[in-house]
């Protein structure tokens, strides 16, 4: 895979660069704009026999939330961790922040490490660095991949904490801390890097459902701040109330998009009928 | 009590290989490790085999190769040398392996995490996935560690001076045959028992910051 830099075009254009540390306001001015910041186009994975992604196109907006549901195994996560090459997809083209990387071609590491900056990534089981503190998970990317000093780098971090409400927890290890609060942690983590897009995988799915309530009024915020979000969930509620689209996934392919609320309670395309009734009917 | 003073002379001996021995395994243990973990089988095979064969022959033959073999007819090596190189070198495969192991502890979700937030790899190696391996490595690595300190009692064989030595060598003087060994063993004890106690309070101060 290569990567290209478009010279503005796309979200290229307008976008600030992010990694000077633009505050949230200005980001949400570029926001407004709508140009497009991710951009899959013909995506195609598969392991073996077994195609996980059959030539996926998808455009996601500048300041758009979109909430992507369906049954597992459908493709979600994979596509999510396409788009900032945790997973290096057989086919199609991957643009983010006007980044583009051609599957098929060779890329280099440093390339795939200049794309994955611009897309924040939580995880299902957070994955927070245990043997550092709390202050030092949020801090230590941006000291080593954005070149902040310490000293910048922490009061970012106080600021993103404060922000999840976690200031407080600063200067203890993550073990200290309940499932709820980690994801949160590990959201002002990926926030830190000044990311274009937050990718979230399933990220109040290893928590009981009031723990992930608090998750969820964080991404809210985060939300309504303007931030580009694509949200793999299974939680319909959220999807109907803070997405600007819900997306279905089945069987490696989109099969049905649109307004939340349209998708959600009226859903076109039989196999997206079924599972929605599976989810909301429980 | 008048084969304490004899048996003692051996003591800055034993600590000397067992130290030295440790480093030179240490150090060379590391990109053992990282070879035989690899996707490339250019880089894993050749270190797999390296491992095993360092591991699977006696420690006292490896001595007498070195000693006798390398030391005679190549470089030459005094007993001291020989003895830290061969220990040294089987303690590379040995801790490669606990290193290894260490390595695959950590759970696949601290590299994913490193390399969304754009870390490179030797990041993602020195700051995440190592200090966590390191924790996990150290409870094998310092049994091994207390272990070389009796073990390394083979190089007497080559004639280094060391507590096993020096208890020989007494017994033969005085003629004493039980004496000088009960010395030797209530000293081994003695340098043992502050490492093993050391390795265990290192150890639960690491695991309280890594339990979740």
């Amino acid at each position: 895979m290569e990567i290209v830099r478009e010279p503005q075009t796309q979200a290229g254009d307008g976008a600030v660069d992010l990694r000077t540390g633009a505050q949230p306001a200005d980001r949400l001015e570029v926001s407004r704009k709508g140009a497009p910041v991710v951009r899959l186009e013909g995506l195609s994975k598969r392991y073996g026999d077994n195609v996980v992604l059959d030539g996926v196109d998808l455009e996601v907006s500048a300041g758009e939330v979109v909430a992507m549901v369906g049954p597992s195994g459908a493709g979600k996560s994979t596509l999510l961790r396409c788009i900032n090459l945790l997973e290096v997809p057989d086919a199609g083209t991957v643009t983010v922040a006007g980044q583009c990387v051609d599957a098929g071609k060779e890329v280099s590491a440093k390339d795939a490490m200049r794309l994955r900056r611009t897309a924040g990534m939580v995880f299902q089981s957070f994955n927070l660095f245990p043997h550092l503190t709390v202050l030092r998970n949020v801090s230590l990317a941006q000291e080593r991949v954005l070149g902040r000093s310490r000293a910048e780098a922490d009061a970012r971090s106080m600021e993103l904490l404060e922000r999840v409400h976690l200031a407080g927890k600063a200067d203890t290890y993550p073990s200290r801390s309940s499932g709820g609060q980690q994801q949160r942690i590990a959201i002002a983590r990926a926030l830190a890097m000044d990311p274009q897009v937050m990718l979230f995988d399933e990220p109040t799915s290893a928590l009981d459902p009031e723990v992930g309530l608090e998750v969820l009024a964080v991404m809210r915020e985060l939300a309504e701040s303007g931030m580009t979000m694509i949200v793999v969930t299974h939680e319909i509620p959220f999807a109907r109330d803070v997405s600007d689209r819900v997306v279905v996934m089945a069987d490696g392919g989109i099969i049905e998009e649109g307004d939340p609320h349209q998708v959600i309670n009226h859903p076109q395309h039989e196999r997206s009928q079924r599972f929605l009734r599976a989810v909301t009917e429980r | 009590m008048e084969h304490v003073g004899a048996v003692l002379l051996g003591v800055p001996y034993t600590l000397l290989v067992t130290v030295v021995a440790l480093a030179i395994g240490a150090a060379l243990g590391l990109p053992l490790a990282l070879a035989r973990r690899s996707s490339l089988a250019a880089l894993h095979l050749p270190a797999r085999a390296v491992i095993d064969v360092l591991r699977g022959i006696p420690p006292v033959v490896w001595l007498f190769i070195i000693f006798f073999g390398v030391g005679n007819q190549f470089v030459p090596l005094d007993p001291l040398q020989a003895g830290c190189l061969g220990l040294g070198l089987i303690s590379a495969g040995y801790l490669a392996e606990i290193y290894r192991s260490g390595l695959g502890a950590v759970h696949s979700g601290q590299w994913e995490a490193s390399d969304a937030l754009g870390l490179s790899r030797t990041d993602s190696m020195v700051r995440i996935v190592g200090p966590q391996a390191f924790r996990v490595a150290l409870p094998a690595a310092s049994t091994y560690a207390i272990g070389l300190l009796k073990d390394s009692s083979v190089v007497s064989a080559i004639g280094v001076a060391d507590i096993v030595f020096r208890s020989t060598a007494d017994s033969r003087a005085t003629g004493a045959a039980l004496a000088p060994f009960l010395v030797a063993a209530a000293i081994y004890i003695l340098l043992g028992t502050p490492l093993a106690i050391a390795s265990r309070r290192m150890d639960s101060r690491l695991r309280q910051r890594v339990a979740r």
